[in-house]
C-alpha cells in the first residue's frame, strides 16, 4: 500500500491499452490499494486508473461521494475487467485529468451508463450510474484503452489552460 | 530564445496554415500557443513562437512575405516577452463562462465589455458570431472571465442582467471550472 507517482503527458505509457487482470490475487489487490492510497492523497480527484501509476492492467478506483455534481454514488469503488453495457443521454461536461495537468477540456459524455467488472471480492459486480458517476466512470475506462479526454474533446477550441481545482 | 507575437488574416483557402508555419519551421521557429478560426470567411491566425537566438522580427517578416504575398495575407510579427509564470493553479482567480445572445445592434460587445473592465474582471478568451436572417439579425457572444477576488459572482450577474436588458439582450454567467477526474 502505497502512493505512487502519477503519469503525465507526455509518458506514452498512458496511450498503452491495458491488459486484463483475471483473477482477483493479492497482486490485484495490492493495486486496488494502490490506486486508492494514491487517489485519496490527490485532493479533489474522484479517480485513478491503473495506467496512470504506471501499471497496465484493467483498473481502477473512482469515489464520487460528496461531489456536487454527483447523483449515483457507489462510494468508494475499485473495478477489475472493467466493461461498458450502456451509456446513454451524454452531455458536455469540462474535464481535467492528473495525467494532463495544465489542461482542461469539454468533452461529451453519456450520463446514465451501466458498467460490468469484478469487485475487490472477486464477484461480478455491475454498476448502474448516471450524472457525474457516470462521467466519472467512462473516463477511467477510457485510461483503460490509452485513450485521454484530449481525445474526446468537442471541438478545436475546447481546450484550456486549468485555472482552478475544484 | 525570443518570442514573437504572430498575426495572419486573409480570404480562407486550403494551406494558409501549412504556407505560414512552413516559414516558421525554415527558421526553426517552435510553435507555442495559437488560436486560428475562420470569421466570416477570413482566416485569422494567432499565434506565439519561440525563435532561435539571432532571429529577427525582420526576419520573420522576410519569411513571411512569400506565402503573404501568395495567399494574400496581412501579416504582423511583433516581439512578445513572456509573462512571469502564473504560480499555482490553485492561487488562480475563478473562472466563469459568461454567455450573451439577442438581436443584432452596434455596440453589445462594448456595453458588456465596459461593465467587466469598470469592476476588473478580466476577459481572457472571446466569441461572438452573427447568424439569424438580414431582416432579424442574431448576435451570440460567449466570453470566458476571471474574477478577481473581491467580485461576487452573484452580484455580477444581476449588474451584467441589467446592462444586458438595457441593450435588449440576454446574459447569464455559470462557473466553468473542471472537475478533475
Amino acid at each position: 500500500m502505497a502512493v505512487r507517482p502519477v503519469l503525465a503527458l507526455p509518458d506514452p505509457f498512458l496511450q498503452r491499452p491495458s491488459a486484463k487482470v483475471g483473477t482477483v490475487d493479492t497482486d490485484a489487490l495490492a493495486l486496488a490499494a494502490d490506486l486508492l492510497d494514491t487517489m485519496r492523497a490527490r485532493e479533489a480527484c474522484v479517480g485513478l486508473a491503473a495506467p496512470q501509476i504506471g501499471v497496465g492492467l484493467r483498473a481502477f478506483a473512482i469515489d464520487v461521494t460528496g461531489h456536487r455534481k454527483a447523483r449515483s454514488c457507489a462510494g468508494e469503488l475499485v473495478l477489475f475487467d472493467p466493461e461498458l453495457l450502456s451509456g446513454e443521454e451524454p452531455v458536455i461536461g469540462r474535464e481535467g485529468c492528473l495525467s494532463i495537468p495544465d489542461l482542461t477540456g469539454d468533452v461529451a459524455r453519456a450520463t446514465r451508463v451501466v458498467v460490468r467488472g469484478i469487485g475487490i471480492d472477486g464477484s461480478e459486480r455491475v454498476v448502474e450510474a448516471d450524472a457525474f458517476e457516470a462521467r466519472a466512470l467512462l473516463h477511467e475506462l477510457d485510461h483503460l484503452d490509452g485513450f485521454l479526454f484530449l481525445d474526446r474533446v468537442t471541438s478545436a477550441h475546447s481546450v484550456y489552460r486549468r485555472k482552478v481545482y475544484r | 530564445m525570443t518570442h514573437f507575437a504572430v498575426t495572419a488574416v486573409g480570404s480562407d483557402r486550403p494551406g494558409i496554415v501549412a504556407a505560414v508555419t512552413g516559414a516558421f519551421a525554415e527558421h526553426g521557429c517552435n510553435l507555442e500557443d495559437s488560436s486560428m478560426t475562420i470569421l466570416r470567411g477570413q482566416f485569422a491566425m494567432m499565434l506565439v513562437v519561440d525563435a532561435p537566438a539571432g532571429v529577427g522580427a525582420g526576419d520573420l517578416e522576410e519569411a513571411l512575405a512569400g506565402p503573404a504575398a501568395d495567399l494574400d495575407l496581412v501579416v504582423t510579427v511583433r516581439p512578445a516577452p513572456l509573462p512571469a509564470p502564473a504560480g499555482d493553479p490553485d492561487d488562480a482567480a475563478a473562472s466563469w463562462t459568461v454567455s450573451v445572445y439577442g438581436a443584432d445592434h452596434p455596440g453589445i460587445v462594448h456595453g458588456m465589455a465596459s461593465l467587466l473592465a469598470a469592476r476588473s474582471v478580466n476577459i481572457v478568451d472571446l466569441s461572438t458570431r452573427m447568424v439569424g436572417t438580414a431582416d432579424s439579425p442574431v448576435y451570440t457572444m460567449v466570453l470566458e472571465v476571471t474574477l478577481p477576488i473581491g467580485v461576487n459572482p452573484h452580484d455580477l450577474e444581476a449588474d451584467l442582467a441589467t446592462k444586458a436588458a438595457e441593450l435588449g439582450v440576454t446574459c447569464r454567467l455559470h462557473p466553468s471550472e473542471a472537475d478533475i477526474l
